[in-house]
């Protein structure tokens, strides 16, 4: 079962690699991404990820992009099988 | 045309002066030639290693000792790459240092250009974060961040990369600006009052010291916690000297060639107060067997860490200088807990009485550092050596025990060393390295003797790759493969080349003259040490086993001199 991240990021360069990096990186698929505009300095970003064993926790998952620089803001959504990407003004409000 | 307006590399040379940058290292190529021209008569003390990884290694260590941001310059491509190893071992043991890199022309950049890498790419994984710079202007800004953010929470590397001609361009001249102000996070109450309650009702409880501790310089607030509650500690293998060694209550260090009384008091404990520590899994063995019967209490800066590996009942996450200090619980009796510990400690100390004329490299370790006393700081390589110094030697100070944990990285102790006697010139810094590590950066023993760093250095020479044999021995039915180093050079010819003093012990009532021999000398020397290349590491537990499985050392044959 997939699990949805949404985190808003800056537009600096590295920022996106970095994210979707670690999450591979910390045991997990990446199903699908969706990157899109929410303003001057801020990108929204969607993941929907799957742990690749049942040892992978996407809680941790969650704190290790939130230490990361460039994070904006980080929600995760509850277990899901589609992903749907989020109301990007609300996101930015 | 003539200009008063600074470039870009005048820029990275005045900033890093601002920011209190004393020394740093590095070695020039093409890319990061404007820097180097910017250097040159800066005032900037810069040592000139012989290989990049050489530089990043001994910025880490500088870092390490001292407690300040390390600084380390290289080139692009394969001056870049080169520092990827020490970039790593920087970001596994959390260590600040900032890597200034030089990068082919923004034109350049995407065409594979000469000594092109994406370098920025490269090292996304083992960075705490990085930039590649576009603009001079925003030089000052950067570097001041870097700064700040190797050294905030956590700390770790961090990477500003530069293309040659960002470097070399002239910009309106641009000030770091200010910088807003990283407090570390305060102990929540109620997570310190739940703590308090555990303890309270602990029978068993036990301290789990980590690297984290002295990062955070909470050596004084951790010390004082012990003796308050008088709780019994075991340390990780970078917590090694942030509570005393010789203390009563000390354990030794717990995981898989941790002592069998550490061990056996993690196996143990009602109550595992884990402080700074990661339960790495050279520390935890098993995990599903690792403090089976406890309850865990994790004091952490970095919310990732909790319950990465293991659950914790209270996280407490913030700056251990106010955390260790604000839980203060009225201590349960634990005597019967203490002193069946120390009973332990008594019966499984480790005995120094091996048979043989041959050197006993853990006799050797522990008397060095006795000798060496409260001054002594060691940068280890990796390998059987780094595990005898972990076990053998005492540590009365923080930050006196230099090594490559996370990473494990061969190679690092002699930069290390050098870098450590830089930040603290008037400590015994010895770096102890094996035949095998010491080969990896061999060549900074020019650097040494160029600058007159007074590094003492104890080379364990078993002609083999020691640990990787052991393994082999033990594990893979002595089916040894590629471990044998035998042709190794003469070290002493060699160190004696490099313009260091350098002398060869092989006999075991030689060791107590050589090790004064060490300590005395006035210049950078190398003792060479001949061990039984039979000798192993012990206690062991076993890969993927339980700490409660170790085995045990066996002196079936006398130590032989070689």
């Amino acid at each position: 079962m997939s699990q949805s991240i949404h985190i808003e990021i800056d537009r600096l360069e590295g920022t996106l690699l970095r994210v979707l990096g670690l999450i591979e990186r910390r045991g997990f698929h990446i199903d699908e991404i969706d990157l899109y505009d929410l303003g001057p300095d801020t990108r929204g970003l969607s993941v929907s990820v799957r742990p690749r064993d049942a040892g992978r926790n996407i809680d941790i998952l969650g704190l290790q992009i939130d230490r990361l620089y460039g994070i904006k803001r980080l929600e995760q959504a509850p277990e899901r099988a589609q992903t749907v990407r989020p109301n990007a003004e609300k996101l930015s409000a | 045309m003539p200009t008063n307006k600074p470039t870009g590399a005048q820029l990275v040379i005045s900033t890093l002066k601002a920011l209190g940058v004393d020394v740093l290292f590095g070695y020039p190529g093409g890319a990061i030639m404007p820097i180097y021209d910017a250097l040159a008569g800066s005032g900037l003390r810069h040592i000139l290693v012989r290989h990049e990884q050489g530089a990043s290694f001994a910025a880490d260590s500088y870092a390490r000792a001292t407690g300040r941001v390390g600084v380390c310059m290289a080139t692009s491509g394969p001056g870049a790459t080169n520092l990827i190893t020490g970039i790593a071992n920087a970001y596994m043991d959390s260590v600040p240092v900032v890597f200034i890199t030089g990068q082919v022309a923004t034109h350049l950049m995407g065409t594979d250009g000469f000594q092109e890498v994406d370098f920025l790419g490269l090292t996304l994984p083992v960075v705490k974060h990085s930039w590649l710079v576009r603009d001079a202007a925003q030089i000052p800004a950067i570097l001041a961040r870097a700064f700040a953010i190797a050294k905030e929470g956590r700390p770790g590397p961090v990477l500003v990369d530069i293309p040659k001609d960002v470097a070399a361009s002239f910009v309106e001249a641009s000030e770091m600006g200010e910088l807003p102000a990283w407090t570390p996070a305060a102990p929540k109450a109620d997570a310190i009052e739940a703590a308090k309650a555990l303890i309270e009702q602990a029978k068993k409880p036990l301290l789990y010291i980590g690297g984290g501790v002295h990062m955070a310089d909470a050596d004084a607030e951790m010390r004082d916690f012990v003796e308050r509650t008088g709780i019994p500690f075991v340390s990780t293998l970078k917590g090694l000297g942030t509570v005393s060694t010789y203390h009563d209550l000390h354990l030794g260090m717990l995981g898989m060639h941790g002592t069998r009384a550490g061990n056996m008091a993690v196996q143990e404990t009602d109550l595992l107060i884990a402080v700074g520590a990661r339960f790495d899994d050279r520390a935890t063995g098993k995990l599903s067997a690792f403090a089976p019967h406890a309850k865990v209490i994790h004091f952490d800066i970095d919310p990732a860490e909790f319950h990465k590996n293991r659950r914790a009942d209270v996280a407490i996450l913030g700056d251990l200088k106010q955390a260790l200090p604000a839980l203060r619980p009225t201590m349960p009796d634990i005597s019967d807990w203490v002193k069946l510990n120390k009973a332990n400690k008594w019966q499984h100390r480790f005995k120094y009485d091996a048979p043989g004329k041959g050197v006993y490299a853990p006799a050797l370790l522990k008397s060095l550092s006795e000798k060496a006393g409260k001054k002594f700081i060691v940068a280890c390589d990796v390998g059987q050596h780094q595990m005898w110094v972990a076990q053998h030697c005492e540590f009365e100070q923080n930050r006196a025990h230099l090594t490559s944990g996370g990473s494990g990285a061969m190679g690092y102790g002699l930069p290390a060393g050098m870098g450590a006697k830089l930040g603290l010139p008037d400590h015994h810094v010895v770096t102890v390295s094996g035949d095998g590590s010491f080969m990896m950066n061999i060549q900074e023993m020019a650097t040494l003797r160029r600058y007159g760093i007074n590094l003492k250095i104890v080379l364990l020479d078993n002609s083999s790759l020691g640990l990787v044999r052991q393994w082999q021995e033990l594990f893979y039915e002595e089916n040894y493969s590629e471990i044998d180093l035998s042709d190794n050079p003469d070290f002493v010819e060699v160190a004696k080349a490099f313009g260091l003093s350098a002398f060869r012990i092989t006999q075991r009532h030689e060791v107590e003259g050589a090790i004064d021999r060490l300590l005395a000398a006035d210049a950078p020397t190398l003792l060479h040490v001949l061990i039984d290349p039979r000798e192993n590491v012990w206690p062991l537990v076993p890969p993927g086993a339980s700490n409660a499985e170790m085995m045990e050392e066996r002196w079936d044959e006398p130590i032989d001199s070689y």
